[in-house]
């Protein structure tokens, strides 16, 4: 009788033992993916904050770009008769392009080039001599700001006549 | 276990959350955006293309873009939803050997599964390189009325991308899983989901650990992109009667009108006017044309009412379908980007008489929900590991009655913080410590936990000793609080066991309390500031004085006196504004004593030293 209260004993205790081994388990295995979490937390902070610094002037940047393209269009309207002031609205559009140039953005190659949908993008088909696929035409002109494409060029493609 | 990852498989875009340090995270994609788009393609040169480089395609090659394909999967392909979208979608659509649909990408023949395991495959891959770990695991939604063969096929997709297929839950679940709501008891949920393509209306009802579906409806070609189309044409013929030019032809003009009309469209959602501004849109034999409109938050909404009222019927229509009142409903959430339009949120409010939520991203709470999902399966969202905050700032009484907070309300605990603190007068040899509870800048209007003395300070002038003062939050909200200082290395220190035995009724108050009397408690900080300030600025022209001794003329030595006397007859009044009027005379004043000591050095001879005195500054 007494022998089976012990056996019983020990089994209840085996069972309390298996359990708080199981919880130890659970709490330890928490504990160690919190800090892992916040570790890499960490790392990731630096890294957007790099990135912030980096990207602070996107959305500035990208809000400009359609002043940059009115820009450009009042250009190309211009009275060729009117030397001088056209001469003035080149100087003034080089100073611009200087200081996105100089704050990482860049211009996206387009013309010519073959399509690439990481940097274009493609509304509409031309008829051409120039092999399939071959950038004819660019319609809106596409941006960079150091590797990041904030505007892809918006381009017409050729396609067999 | 690696992670499990929720995602939120769209028609229009896809996103993919994870649950990071308990919080469910979006995970950017690898062009560094937060949704993907739901769409793959095969080029000219036999590439495949998914997300948004194949959108950037779409247009000349329409033929092998397939987007889009979760209104086929798991459909027979005799559904007479199959039949009418088949109609307007560009790519072919045929039937597969056993009923199912099949489409055509490049010279092959995909089931729809295949193409939605492309997005999720690329789903997969950016969030491993994000996370920099392997993804086995996910956790992917569905809309709620989805039967069990769309469900079983969008499983298969997420196996054929290489996950192991934790649960498919429901959107709306998912969304009201993103807002807690699945831990009230006995609730029914309406999920109003307006997408960029489709509109999807949920009634959902929380039992004791189930969420039931009770009804669905909504409209699978009603959508957010349906607005921008209907602004688009509203400027481009507003534009056609006020200069008579057509510009849907002129493909660069189309492009910019399209920009601009979306730049419109969210401008107005927190803005009840803006301009649409396109300089040289166009031109005619008289010169360049512009394009400059003014658009209201009305117009716009004119625009699209009939949109919002038929979303408002099919709601109404919904949660009387699945046999409840509109007033039954306890709470309403919304999802999708649409969803930001302030009228859509009047017109949902009006509907049921309540606030809907509305707080977290609706272009991300599904993706959001899911990934909680996962962390529950995941056993990472426990009770356990949930940490308390402090529901008030804790900190000490310092000079002129002021309550100096150590620990902001709403740290988590645990956490330990330390300031080091100084003596207000000279040879002070004790302070007292006041431990205070509360948001309001005067000790007196915070609540005292605790008040204990240290003592045995070598007597020193004020502000020389250090006294470092350390709180200390365990996780059961256990306050320890000890002052120490550092000369002689004497500590005292106070154990609060009930700091935080309020009830949330009670912090509100105080909050409510704090915020109240946030001026005028300002207004006492001031004061209590400027009185310090004054006595401090008496101590030190006293002491100038005193070692100026006959360097100086008695007509100075009077004139400082005075000043200090102003101050002093008004340092105890309630006016702050005439003690730092006072505190501004002596400074000037005050600054005689230095020239006058200068004047009357012999010229040429070397400068006196420095003077030597250490700063007199409380160090607090």
């Amino acid at each position: 009788m007494e022998e089976n209260n012990q056996i019983n004993n020990e089994g209840e205790l085996n069972e309390k033992i298996a359990k708080l081994e199981k919880e130890k388990e659970d709490y330890l295995n928490g504990w160690k993916r919190a800090k892992a979490d916040y570790i890499n937390y960490q790392k990731d902070e630096m890294k957007r904050f790099t990135e912030a610094i980096k990207y602070g002037n996107l959305e500035l940047i990208k809000e400009l770009l359609p002043v940059l393209d009115s820009f450009e269009l009042s250009y190309a309207t211009m009275n060729a008769a009117d030397e001088k002031t056209k001469k003035g609205f080149e100087i003034i559009h080089s100073q611009l392009e200087k200081v996105l140039s100089q704050n990482g953005l860049e211009k996206i190659k387009s013309i010519g080039e073959k399509f690439n949908p990481e940097i274009h993008e493609s509304i509409g088909e031309v008829e051409s001599d120039k092999e399939p696929e071959t950038i004819v035409e660019e319609i809106v002109k596409g941006w960079k700001l150091h590797e990041k494409i904030i505007r892809p060029a918006k381009v017409k493609v050729a396609k067999q006549k | 276990m690696s992670k499990i990852i929720g995602i939120d498989l769209g028609t229009t875009n896809s996103a993919v959350a994870v649950v990071i340090a308990g919080q469910p995270e979006i995970l950017e994609n690898a062009e560094g955006n937060r949704t993907t788009p739901s769409i793959a393609a095969i080029n000219k040169t036999n590439e495949r293309l998914v997300g948004l480089l194949a959108k950037r395609q779409a247009v000349t090659n329409p033929k092998n873009t397939i987007f889009s394909v979760k209104r086929l999967i798991g459909r027979k392909f005799s559904d007479p939803e199959v039949q009418l979208d088949k109609k307007w979608l560009p790519y072919e659509i045929q039937a597969s050997a056993n009923g199912g649909v099949e489409v055509k990408m490049g010279d092959k023949w995909y089931s729809p599964e295949a193409i939605s395991a492309m997005t999720l495959a690329k789903l997969k891959a950016d969030a491993e390189a994000k996370l920099g770990e392997k993804i086995e695991e996910a956790v992917i939604t569905v809309p709620a009325y989805f039967d069990d063969s769309q469900r079983q096929a969008t499983k298969n997709a997420g196996e054929i991308a290489g996950l192991k297929v934790r649960r498919i839950i429901n959107e709306p679940t998912a969304a009201a899983l993103a807002y807690g709501l699945d831990k009230q008891k006995n609730e029914k949920i309406v999920v109003y989901d307006f997408g960029g393509g489709t509109f999807d209306i949920s009634v959902l009802e929380v039992s004791s650990d189930t969420v039931e579906v009770k009804g669905t409806g909504g409209d699978t070609h009603l959508g957010g992109d349906d607005f921008d189309k209907r602004i688009n044409e509203y400027l481009a013929n507003e534009y056609k009667k006020q200069e008579g030019i057509d510009i849907s032809k002129d493909s660069l003009a189309l492009q910019r009108l399209k920009e601009a009309a979306e730049k419109a469209k969210h401008e107005l959602s927190s803005a009840v006017e803006t301009e649409i501004n396109l300089p040289y849109i166009t031109s005619d034999a008289a010169g360049p044309k512009h394009f400059l409109m003014k658009m209201t938050r009305a117009k716009l909404e004119e625009l699209v009412k009939d949109m919002i009222d038929k979303s408002i019927e099919l709601t109404k229509k919904t949660v009387k379908d699945a046999g409840f009142d509109l007033k039954d409903i306890d709470e309403i959430v919304l999802v999708g980007g649409q969803t930001r339009m302030p009228a859509i949120q009047n017109a949902v409010k009006n509907a049921f008489g309540k606030e809907p939520h509305k707080g977290i991203n609706p272009d991300e709470v599904v993706a959001l929900g899911a990934a909680t999902q996962g962390g529950i399966l995941q056993g990472d969202i426990k009770d356990v590991l949930l940490l308390d905050v402090t529901p008030l700032s804790l900190g000490i009484e310092t000079l002129g009655g002021v309550s100096t907070k150590l620990i902001e309300k709403n740290t988590t605990v645990p956490t330990a913080k330390s300031q080091v603190f100084s003596t207000a007068s000279d040879s002070q040899t004790s302070v007292e410590i006041h431990v205070l509870q509360g948001e309001r800048e005067m000790a007196a209007d915070n609540k005292t936990l605790a008040r204990f003395v240290l003592d045995g300070i070598p007597p020193a002038p004020r502000g020389i000793p250090q006294i470092e003062v350390s709180f200390d939050i365990d996780a059961n909200g256990i306050v320890n609080v000890s002052a120490k200082d550092k000369a002689s290395g004497k500590t005292q220190s106070v154990k609060i066991e009930a700091s935080t035995n309020l009830s949330k009724a009670e912090i509100e108050k105080l909050k409510q309390d704090a915020a109240q009397h946030s001026e005028e408690d300002k207004k006492k900080k001031e004061l209590a500031e400027a009185r310090n300030n004054a006595e401090n600025l008496i101590y030190v022209s006293e002491k100038s004085l005193r070692e100026a001794g006959d360097k100086i003329s008695q007509d100075i030595k009077d004139a400082v006196n005075k000043k200090i006397e102003g101050l002093k007859s008004v340092k105890d009044g309630s006016d702050s504004q005439a003690i730092r009027s006072a505190i501004a005379d002596l400074s000037a004043e005050i600054q005689k004593i230095g020239q006058e000591m200068y004047k009357n050095q012999p010229a040429g001879e070397p400068k006196q030293e420095p003077n030597q005195e250490p700063n007199q500054e409380p160090k607090q």
